[in-house]
């Protein structure tokens, strides 16, 4: 399972091992390889961007996944609003060159898929549809990450107190 | 947060919500200007045709690798109005630490205070309570002629006596220390949880 852990104040931590981040990237591929997308990302609800794949070096990917993350949240809103027990599953985008289409995968992530007009969205949902399935496998893997502890130790906040003193000038 | 083990990479989400017109903006565009353009991302702001924030505005920053883990923090504002309450709601979402960037003009207390109970209100649906979330006040403004005194603001807004900090952040005075306070806030809260 990927580890959503609720600490004590309530707060929200997500861990993604490294096996689990290869295998996110490979149903990613796949799933560009299948429906040429030009750009896949995956992030989580909160608007941190997980993994992408594709043509990635003209977008900016942090922008794209805070800004879909706020599409579903406003959406989810709307569904509230108007009488939907649950939010909206997808979500689509329709331009001139190119679209997007956003699914959630699960409770807590959701992909973004951006594919050029050509491409049918009858294509695009199946395989999406698909990869959203082996994603959700990926996540019930049983393997569990180190902890935030790990990392987070008393070295790493002077060092980082220096950093931030560096950067900050 | 995110953890991703593999990039190495840690994800911290940090929110500056206030009333509107207290400088929430100013705060993350001084931060964009200062910055060395390796550090930082591009700023987008979603704004009205009146220059005010309708849903949020969002930047990315890094300092570089720490122990071979690259901390990557994530800046949004909320827009400011009342009306606005549910963009502000969304934005919190998987929040890790909050800057509240009050106004400190003596005619904004009001504004400050029914702000600052919006954001608890908004954090306790979430399962965060004020007083032992992350956050830190920015009392801004502080060159205008008809500011309050700190040791009011102090009182009426600071009651779980946070980090705070004077700040005219137009000028960049007090952004940078607001923003270190909070990441540190952040870090060590989360070792506090361990």
């Amino acid at each position: 399972m990927v580890q959503v852990k609720k600490l004590k104040d309530g707060s929200r931590q997500i861990i993604l091992t490294a096996k689990q981040f290869d295998e996110i990237t490979k149903v990613l591929s796949e799933l560009a390889a299948k429906t040429k997308a030009s750009t896949i990302l995956m992030a989580d609800i909160s608007g941190q961007l997980i993994t992408q794949r594709g043509n990635t070096d003209d977008i900016n990917t942090a922008i794209l996944s805070a800004l879909a993350a706020s599409d579903f949240a406003a959406t989810a809103e709307m569904a509230k609003l108007i009488g939907e027990d649950a939010k909206f599953k997808l979500l689509f985008h329709e331009g001139e060159k190119r679209n997007v289409y956003l699914s959630n995968v699960g409770d807590n992530f959701f992909l973004v898929v951006v594919f050029d007009v050509s491409v049918t969205l009858g294509l695009v949902r199946i395989y999406t549809k698909k990869a959203i399935q082996n994603l959700l496998s990926v996540f019930d893997s049983t393997e569990k990450g180190d902890d935030a502890g790990k990392i987070l130790d008393q070295d790493f906040s002077s060092m980082l107190g220096d950093m931030l003193d560096e950067s900050f000038k | 947060m995110f953890i991703n083990w593999a990039l190495q990479e840690i994800n911290l989400k940090i929110v500056y919500y206030g009333p509107g017109m207290s400088g929430k903006t100013t705060n993350l565009e001084y931060i964009h200007s200062k910055l060395d353009q390796s550090l930082t991302g591009e700023l987008v702001t979603l704004k009205t045709k009146e220059d005010r924030t309708i849903f949020f505005d969002f930047m990315q920053i890094e300092v570089g690798r720490i122990k071979g883990k690259k901390p990557k923090f994530n800046l949004y504002t909320v827009p400011g109005q009342v009306y606005y309450a549910s963009s502000r709601k969304i934005i919190l979402n998987g929040v890790d630490g909050v800057v509240f960037v009050a106004d400190s003009q003596k005619d904004r207390m009001e504004g400050n205070i029914e702000t600052l109970l919006d954001l608890e209100n908004n954090l306790m649906t979430m399962g965060y309570s004020l007083e032992t979330f992350p956050w830190v006040i920015q009392y801004n403004k502080r060159d205008l002629p008809n500011t309050e005194s700190l040791d009011i603001l102090q009182k009426k807004l600071n009651f779980f006596n946070v980090p705070h900090f004077e700040a005219v952040a137009i000028k960049g005075t007090g952004v940078f220390d607001t923003l270190k306070s909070i990441i540190n806030g952040v870090v060590q809260h989360v070792q506090a949880q361990l």
